[in-house]
């Protein structure tokens, strides 16, 4: 049975990596020696561990329900493609994905030509040893392997509708890869604190794996956001659930942690710093791996809530994060950092990596808080918008006026060199003169909001300066950071013009809301290939053009689920955002129409953000 | 000063894991399902499509569910496929919609689909708070006008079959 062979190619990665952790520490001290042989066990691991995962997914395709796992969530009707992504939509299988791509950092990473290989193979010894640690609770607990003997039913079961997208199908891995992808800096770092080689610049070995790890998350965060925007129609776009916040938080410490790396890699400054984030960057990924698998929170991801696996986890989490903790208290202060200048650009970018730590800390507040407040009291409460909000938008605020100012210093230099006629004071005129504008034209009330736009403004403004102007250009921090202003802008304006309403429109009935005329052509029921649908035709005309849109309701075969199909139609600055609702006792339907301004360019931004690293890693390449 | 930061730093972590062991090994198979039994309080309330008025038990079902909603209630979002289900089985079920605005519970039930045969509207959160409600999702089972038993947190399959489904044998409930 190929299930079989996969099982035990999985049992086999998994002891294989663990005599791979035990040599690498066996022969701590002697990496020449030892390197080729901790190298080839390692690969050769990783390539029992691809062989088994790759067994899974042919057994996926052709629909093996003798898989108890792949019965339950897949279904011979389905497409390949969300057969195949039916392997990550539960526990069992999601936590294999995340094992594999774990792995796969490992291989690359081993493979790569290191500057320091003592170093680097003790980090290659952690990650076995993760690894390790996560196929045991893979085999143990949540094993996917399970068989359904003697008999295997002649179908599967279906995979929730809802989960049936393309956007959603690449959501997990994309977010996984991210997660995992810091257990290279977090294995690096220890290594380099248990090595003592503190001349050793260990920053720059691992710039580029940090900084692709993080456009993976931001990817991955981005992808989420859009799924539940079309699918879920709510028509937002974040709405602080905590796995979502479980999610951010990784993301905000991967931030601060890359650009610390940055400065500590050219100056030499706040070395110990960077590894406390880089420690902290993966222990939040492995929280965030506790808080969803374990059940304790309840939550549109969570899965199925099982008392053994939390406890594993927790003991696995908390081993490898208290370990790696005491490594660093007792060697940290060994590390001899330069002192940085005060209002010098590295001032400014740790006073930032500050406030991303208050985020941090502040968001898990509000994830614990209903925790600890239920099991204190025995009462449910949530922490929702106004919480995050309050805390969010003044702090980013903050943030984004620091970032103007460090681009205008180098290295070491100072604030006060700067002459007035500068293109920052441009910068603040212009964008003093937009916001003033859209304070008259959509008469702003709310203080904050027009602060936000301000120094979203301020940002764009600043880097087309830096375009258009100077010499020198940095493309990457030009994308990532004109991004970022994009993305205040964009968050700014959606909550300012958005609006909806909900319409009951007969049959050629014509009705207008905010200057779009919306008619009801017809109402169609359709048949698809597992699922019954209501179509409604919507004849929407905003004075200058017009167009037809098709909101669909279906209802799926298997599960009995009832889900809605948005459409939405996208203009340059705004979507028209449809969903039909329920027919009322009169014959008429009940049609939401929504208007989300510059909501694409949130996800826009986010793209533009994430594609910073490309240029990251093209110019660390150029340097050495 | 450094080894107050040293002991900061690993003490921190670790509280967390103790709580949240503590959290994990208590025992609470299903914390939110009381089986006391008593009356229906006393209400007046206008239903949420504003058509009907509701005054006492009377008007209710005298066998059925009641599930206290809210459309600002993710929890409530997640359990809605369950409650779908339960009513293609034809159990009656009384929304009571919770704290909440009009407009908004009625898009979400546009969005989702209405497993309610009558839904309650009760904006101030009158009779949830004679209910003894702490929060939305909670659903409560009433037999012959009287409370028999209720359950906070999302009922589910699991929860549907473990706790509900006992009583409802016990009690010898026919035609739920």
């Amino acid at each position: 049975m190929l299930i079989n062979l996969s099982h035990y190619m999985s049992i086999l990665s998994g002891a294989s990596f663990l005599l791979c952790a035990c040599l690498s520490f066996l022969f701590i001290k002697h990496a020449d020696e030892s390197k080729t042989l901790i190298k080839n066990i390692f690969s050769n691991s990783c390539y029992l561990l691809f062989i088994s995962f790759g067994i899974y997914v042919s057994l996926a395709i052709s629909d093996d329900f003798s898989v108890e796992y792949i019965a339950n969530h897949s279904n011979s009707n389905l497409p390949v493609f969300y057969k195949i992504s039916s392997i990550w939509s539960a526990h069992e299988g999601s936590m294999f994905v995340w094992i594999l791509f774990l792995a796969i950092w490992g291989y690359f990473f081993n493979l790569h030509k290191a500057s320091n290989d003592q170093i680097k193979m003790t980090s290659i010894g952690i990650i076995s040893l993760i690894l390790f640690g996560f196929m045991v609770f893979l085999l143990l607990t949540s094993s996917p392997f399970t068989q359904i003997l003697p008999l295997a039913p002649e179908n599967g079961a279906d995979i929730n509708p809802v989960l049936q997208d393309p956007a959603l199908a690449m959501h997990p891995p994309t977010l996984y890869l991210g997660y995992v992808g810091f257990v290279i800096p977090f294995a690096y770092s220890i290594s380099f604190l248990i090595h003592e080689e503190y001349s050793y610049s260990w920053e720059r070995a691992i710039r580029s794996w940090s900084v692709i790890a993080w456009s993976f998350l931001t990817i991955g965060i981005a992808l989420g956001s859009w799924w539940a925007y079309y699918e879920l129609g709510w028509g937002g776009y974040w709405f602080w659930d905590p796995v979502e916040n479980v999610a951010l938080m990784p993301w905000l410490a991967a931030t601060a942690f890359i650009h610390s790396l940055k400065v500590s890699a050219d100056t030499r400054a706040h070395r110990s710093w960077t590894i406390l984030l880089a420690l902290l960057v993966f222990s939040l990924s492995l929280f965030g791996a506790f808080i969803v698998r374990s059940g304790i929170i309840d939550s549109v991801h969570s899965f199925a809530n099982d008392p053994e696996r939390g406890l594993y986890l927790l003991a696995f989490c908390s081993i490898i994060v208290l370990s790696s903790l005491f490594i660093y208290a007792n060697k940290y202060e060994k590390l001899s950092s330069k002192k940085s200048t005060l209002l010098s650009k590295q001032s400014f970018i740790s006073i930032n990596n500050i406030l991303f730590i208050t985020l941090i800390f502040s968001t898990m507040l509000g994830v614990l808080y209903p925790l600890i407040f239920e099991y204190l009291y025995n009462e449910k409460i949530s922490v929702g918008a106004p919480f995050y909000n309050s805390i969010y938008i003044p702090i980013t605020i903050i943030a984004a006026v620091f970032l103007v100012f460090s681009i205008e210093i180098n290295w070491n230099g100072s604030l006060s060199k700067i002459k007035f006629l500068h293109p920052l004071s441009f910068s603040i005129i212009f964008a003093f003169v937009i916001t003033l504008y859209l304070y008259q034209e959509f008469e702003i009330k709310n203080i904050l909001l027009l602060i936000s736009l301000f120094v979203g403004y301020l940002i764009i403004i600043r880097y087309l300066f830096v375009l258009f102007m100077s010499k020198y250009i940095n493309i990457a921090s030009f994308c990532a950071h004109f991004g970022l202003g994009v993305l205040i802008v964009a968050i700014s304006l959606n909550s300012l013009l958005s609006s909806e309403r909900v319409l009951n429109l007969n049959i050629n009935e014509t009705k207008t809301y905010k200057g779009i005329n919306i008619t009801l052509e017809q109402i169609k029921v359709l048949k698809g290939s597992n699922y019954d649908s209501i179509k409604g035709f919507l004849k929407v005309n905003d004075g200058a053009n017009q167009y037809i849109l098709e909101p669909e309701k279906r209802r799926y075969f298997v599960r009995g689920q009832i889900t809605t199909e948005t459409d939405i139609k996208v203009t340059p600055f705004k979507d028209i955002y449809v969903t039909l609702g329920d027919q009322l006792d009169d014959g008429s339907w009940i049609v939401n129409v929504q208007l989300n301004y510059f909501i694409r360019y949130i996800w826009a931004s986010m793209i533009m953000m994430a594609l910073a690293s490309l240029f990251i890693i093209s110019n660390i390449r150029r340097q050495s | 000063m450094k080894n107050i930061f040293k002991l900061f730093i690993i003490v921190v972590p670790a509280t967390f894991f103790i709580f949240f062991y503590f959290y994990l090994s208590e025992d609470k198979t299903y914390p939110g399902f009381q089986t006391d039994e008593f009356a229906f309080p006393n209400f007046y309330l206008e239903t949420l499509d504003d058509e009907k008025v509701f005054l006492n038990e009377q008007d209710l079902p005298s066998t059925g569910l009641l599930n206290v909603w809210a459309s600002w209630c993710i929890t409530c979002l997640v359990e809605h496929p369950f409650l779908m289900k339960l009513k293609e089985k034809d159990v009656k079920i009384i929304g009571l919609n919770y704290k909440d605005e009009r407009l908004n519970a009625q898009n979400w039930l546009n969005k989702y689909g209405d497993p309610y045969s009558d839904i309650l509207y009760d904006p101030k959160g009158s009779l949830a708070l004679d209910l003894g409600v702490t929060g939305a999702p909670e659903t409560f089972l009433i037999h012959n006008g009287k409370i028999i038993a209720h359950y906070s947190g999302e009922v589910n399959e699991r929860v549907w079959t473990e706790t509900f489904l006992p009583i409802i044998t016990k009690n010898n409930i026919k035609n739920l």
